[in-house]
């Protein structure tokens, strides 16, 4: 380990006093020796020290063998870096302010990015777990039947097993009020498929799974701390209604599938009599892949398997097919794409900052060029030098990631409040790995920053002392070519964030189809165990006719699913009239609303008439009658015939929840056509949608008020109807609809807003490179310039010149961005709305502001240069 | 490596100092110059300039190990004994250097 103890004597600061004792301890002895042979002390310690030769010398060759040698260079040449750099705290602080920013962003991101996208699936082996969507030709995606879910599991070899959930509302009954809480209902094999067993308890056996059997949940570890903690509580029942209900086990506080807020599982019954058809589907379906099974393999497989179901069963089968993804690709969602353009544009930023940093350590090489040449002629070795300067990025790169990292940590907390919903986001956090990458990209960053100043400034160096003036340098060719990367690159940038600043503006203009301003948004508790389907319609209908007349308010409704945000509920309807069996199915979004829904959210009414409530129309009370489909379904679908008047079957899954059948079986009547409604989004063109009429598509659905004033301003008075109206009944979720859908756009909005903050900080990255370029060599130039002038230049011509070096530089490096945002502008096509990739008003607009920047920035030295006083520049140095 | 005058020399150095050591308890680099130019009857110089980078050296290599202490004369002197690892080296390079006169006397000895 002698390197080692080499390396600790390096730092060892009482080294050479030891050296220093043990040598003059040395020369001592013989001192003494030769006094006792008889010379006078002085000529003796005369002596002595002459036989012992250069005692500096001899101190530093025996440290030599002390020491390791490089570290010793490394540690004189960081300490001189210090010395140099806090000569010039201005150039120091700017760019470790730079670079803490650039690096603290980049690390910033990347950890949201390890955490979100990198990282496994917090489940064992979660890269096996896959989604298994059923997709029906020429629609999206679909429930899936229980019953399929079986077969596949059955059926397929490649899979450890395939299971489905779906997460459904619910009530809890045993507080004063009801509370709502979120229950997943699961197929056989949920946990094995997921790989997770309950802390405490068991998960479901195969009773559990059986229609008439016992009704069994396993509770999340948040809902067991709010009941108290009690490890007593498994195996506990309580009674719901006529049921009674046990507590089997507790899921761990790490398993959060399939959502974080779900407080309970169920198991879903298969051989239910709802749950047999095969037309009936509520359920997303999952797998665990066998260990070594492909993605390609797994998807060959389970499309052999439906192949077989499809011509087994022709009528529900016949036209589904099945598509694998990876698990964590649904989880992830659409942040994929949002979190690589982040950390595309955030290290795009970083890298002008390095050629800006660059920039300014080569006219400080070019500075100490008469340093550089009395070293050499020293005899210090060109590697010396450059060993030197690269120290001088390194310590200016290594104090700012120091920096960089309180950035990140702040910037990561930042990210949790501004981006709640981004998925795993409580997994980011700064560790061992994040701070690895840091090391790395530090590295990195003193490279990019330090090699060519450490190249450039260190070429063609005499190694004789600069004579008393400064010569003039003609070596600032790449320091322009530094600037066009910056132009270059924050081109790049400018154009991405114009397009997604265009997109959010067109989105903002976009017509919806409905109008969502002054609408508030609630739920009424309600649930399913005490109440019949009657029951529900009844009191929801009097909750809202009675809301209806508080003064303020416009119109009430009721909706299953809230507009303008991303719910899908497709399902596939047909007619009672019969279709041509060649025609498409009729893949329609489905939504269950009361009549006064389109008054409400101001959805015309373009055919035909409203429908009414079920009693109104001479039907029972909870069963739906009539239906409205929007143009677009009339137009697809029914192009051919009077679509007033046909009657729609089929569609039933929404309507069995939980064993609870609402509504009798279709066939419903289209009684009319309204205007198409953007109802999953502004960025969504309206898809074919069915309307049909009814109250109660859950105990507690979402309640819509207009209102004509501010929507918030009615809460209270709302809240205070329904105590008077249901004293047991809580108002929550209490929030306008125009905020849950600007919520909802939140990502777009984040992502957008950093962009454009990244982008901007590039252009006045652009700015100081190209002034600081610009700067830079006018000041070369300086006695030049006052040569000419006082030989009778016109100052107009100097200016002119110096700008027509900028301006065809940055000319050339934007042309040269443009080209580069044509190719990445593609990546970004799925982000953007109303607005093309190559947009050209967008990026001949960016151009124009680059160049115009660059030209202003240019301005300022260039005029200067030209009002130099000529007799005194020419008797400066 | 090249075998100029300097490395037979710098090698001799070390094979000198480590039989010094062995022959004795501990020893500053004082009494080891003057040891070695005793037992050579003269004969033998240690350069002082080529001493303490040796010493340094060997120490760092595990062959030695150093402690400050007292001399007769009540100095601080810094003393140097063998290691096991010297011990070891010491042997290795006797033989090498028997090998070294051996192959020179050979050579000599040619006619």
């Amino acid at each position: 380990m002698s390197w080692l103890r080499r390396l600790v004597n390096t730092f060892r600061p009482g080294l050479n006093r030891d050296i220093d004792r043990e040598l003059s301890f040395h020369i001592a002895e013989r001192a003494e020796q030769l006094r006792e042979q008889g010379l006078s002390a002085e000529e003796a310690m005369r002596r002595a020290r002459v036989q012992f030769g250069n005692p500096i010398a001899q101190r530093e060759r025996t440290r030599d063998a002390d020491i390791s040698g490089w570290m010793d260079t490394a540690l004189r040449n960081v300490r001189y870096a210090f010395r140099t750099l806090t000569h010039t705290p201005g150039f120091t602080v700017t760019v470790v302010l730079t670079l803490a920013l650039g690096i603290g962003a980049n690390t910033a991101v990347f950890s949201a990015i390890d955490a979100v996208l990198l990282r496994p699936l917090p489940f064992p082996d979660g890269d096996r777990l896959v989604l298994i969507e059923q997709t029906i030709e020429g629609s999206s995606n679909t429930a899936i039947a229980p019953a399929r879910i079986e077969d596949w599991n059955r059926q397929s070899s490649t899979f450890e097993g395939i299971t489905g959930f779906y997460v459904d509302d619910a009530v809890d009954t045993r507080g004063e009020l009801p509370t709502r809480l979120r229950r997943a209902f699961v197929a056989p094999r949920f946990f094995d498929v997921m790989g997770v067993s309950p802390a405490a308890g068991h998960s479901f056996a195969a009773v559990d799974h059986h229609y008439g059997g016992p009704i069994t949940l396993i509770i999340s570890d948040r809902r067991w701390r709010s009941l108290g903690a009690d490890p007593a509580m498994v195996g506990q029942s309580f009674r719901v209604g006529p049921n009674s209900i046990e507590t089997i086990g507790i899921m761990p506080a790490s398993f959060e599938f399939p959502a974080k807020e779900v407080d309970m599982w169920s198991a879903d019954d298969i051989d239910a009599p709802w749950a047999i058809s095969r037309a009936l589907t509520w359920h997303t379906g999952i797998g665990r892949l066998k260990a070594g099974v492909t993605l390609e393999q797994a998807q060959a497989d389970l499309s052999r398997v439906q192949a077989g179901l499809a011509s087994q069963f022709p009528n529900t089968d016949g036209k589904i097919r099945v598509r694998v993804t990876p698990l964590k690709d649904t989880v992830v969602g659409g942040s994929r794409a949002s979190l690589w353009l982040l950390f595309g544009s955030v290290s795009v930023l970083l890298l002008i900052a390095c050629t800006n940093i660059a920039a300014l350590l080569l006219s400080r090489a070019a500075k100490r060029e008469p340093e550089i040449a009395l070293r050499y002629s020293l005899g210090g070795s060109r590697r010396a030098v450059v060993g030197q300067l690269l120290t001088e990025a390194g310590v200016l790169a290594c104090v700012g990631a120091t920096l960089g990292l309180v950035v990140a940590l702040g910037a990561t907390r930042a990210l949790r409040t501004l981006a709640p919903q981004l998925p795993r986001v409580d997994e980011i956090a700064i560790d061992g790995r994040i701070l690895a990458y840091t090391v790395v990209s530090t590295a990195v960053v003193s490279l990019l920053c330090g090699l060519v100043p450490a190249w450039r400034g260190t070429r063609g160096v005499r190694p004789r002392p600069s004579p008393g003036r400064t010569q003039v340098s003609q070596r600032h060719s790449i320091q322009w070519v530094l600037v066009g990367v910056q132009v270059t690159l924050s081109v790049t940038l400018l154009a991405g964030a114009a397009l997604l600043l265009r997109s959010v503006d067109a989105l903002s203009r976009v017509d919806r189809g409905f109008d969502a301003t002054r609408v508030l948004t609630f739920h009424i508790s309600g649930t399913y165990g005490w109440e019949t389907t009657d029951q529900h319609v009844q009191r929801i209908n009097r909750a809202i006719d009675e809301i209806r007349e508080l003064p303020g308010v416009e119109s009430v409704a009721i909706t299953s699913t809230l507009p303008g945000v991303r719910d899908e509920q497709q399902l596939e309807f047909a007619l009672a009239e019969g279709r041509d069996r060649s025609s498409a199915p009729l893949v329609a979004e489905h939504r269950m609303v009361s009549p006064a829904y389109f008054e409400t959210l101001q959805i015309p009414l373009l055919a035909g008439e409203l429908c009414r409530r079920p009693a109104d129309a001479g039907g029972k009370t909870g069963v739906v009658t009539e239906a409205l489909v929007n143009r677009r379904f009339a137009d697809l679908y029914l192009a051919d015939r009077q679509a007033i008047g046909l009657h729609l079957t089929g569609g039933l899954d929404t309507l069995i929840k939980n064993g609870h059948l609402f509504g009798a079986p279709l066939p419903t009547r289209i009684v009319g056509i309204v205007g198409d409604a953007r109802e999953h989004g502004a960025d969504r063109a309206p898809s074919p949608t069915v309307y049909t009429c009814f109250s109660a598509p859950n105990p507690a659905p979402w309640h819509l008020v207009r209102t004509s004033g501010e929507p918030m301003a009615m809460a209270t008075a709302i809240r205070l109807k329904v105590r008077e109206l249901e004293p047991q009944r809580s108002v929550y979720d209490v929030i306008p609809l125009d905020t849950r859908i600007g919520d909802a756009y939140a990502q777009n909005r984040l992502r957008t807003s950093l962009l454009t903050c990244f982008a901007l900080t590039a252009l006045g990255l652009v700015v100081a490179g190209v002034y600081g370029t610009l700067s830079y060599a006018v000041s070369l130039r300086r006695r030049e310039v006052a040569l000419r002038l006082a030989l009778g230049a016109l100052r107009s011509t100097v200016v002119h010149e110096l700008m027509a070096t900028t301006v065809r530089i940055v000319g050339m490096s934007a042309a040269i961005g443009l080209v580069l945002a044509l190719l990445f502008a593609q990546s970004l096509t799925t982000m953007l709305y109303g607005v093309t990739p190559t947009d050209p008003a967008t990026l001949t607009g960016v151009v124009v502001v680059v160049l115009t920047v660059a030209f202003v920035a240019a301005l300022v030295p260039a005029t200067r240069a030209a009002f130099v006083q000529p007799m005194r520049a020419l008797r400066e140095d | 490596m090249s075998t100029s005058k300097n490395d037979i020399l710098q090698g001799t150095l070390t094979l000198l100092v480590l039989k010094t050591l062995a022959t004795s308890k501990r020893m500053h680099g004082y009494a080891i110059t003057t040891h070695v130019q005793r037992v050579s009857d003269d004969l033998l110089r240690v350069e002082e300039g080529s001493l303490y980078p040796a010493l340094h050296r060997m120490e760092q290599q595990g062959w030695l190990k150093s402690e400050w202490g007292l001399t007769e004369k009540n100095r601080e002197a810094r003393f140097y004994s063998l290691t096991a690892q010297g011990r070891k080296q010491l042997a290795l390079e006797e033989v090498s250097w028997a090998r070294f006169t051996e192959g020179v006397g050979r050579v000599l000895r040619y006619v």
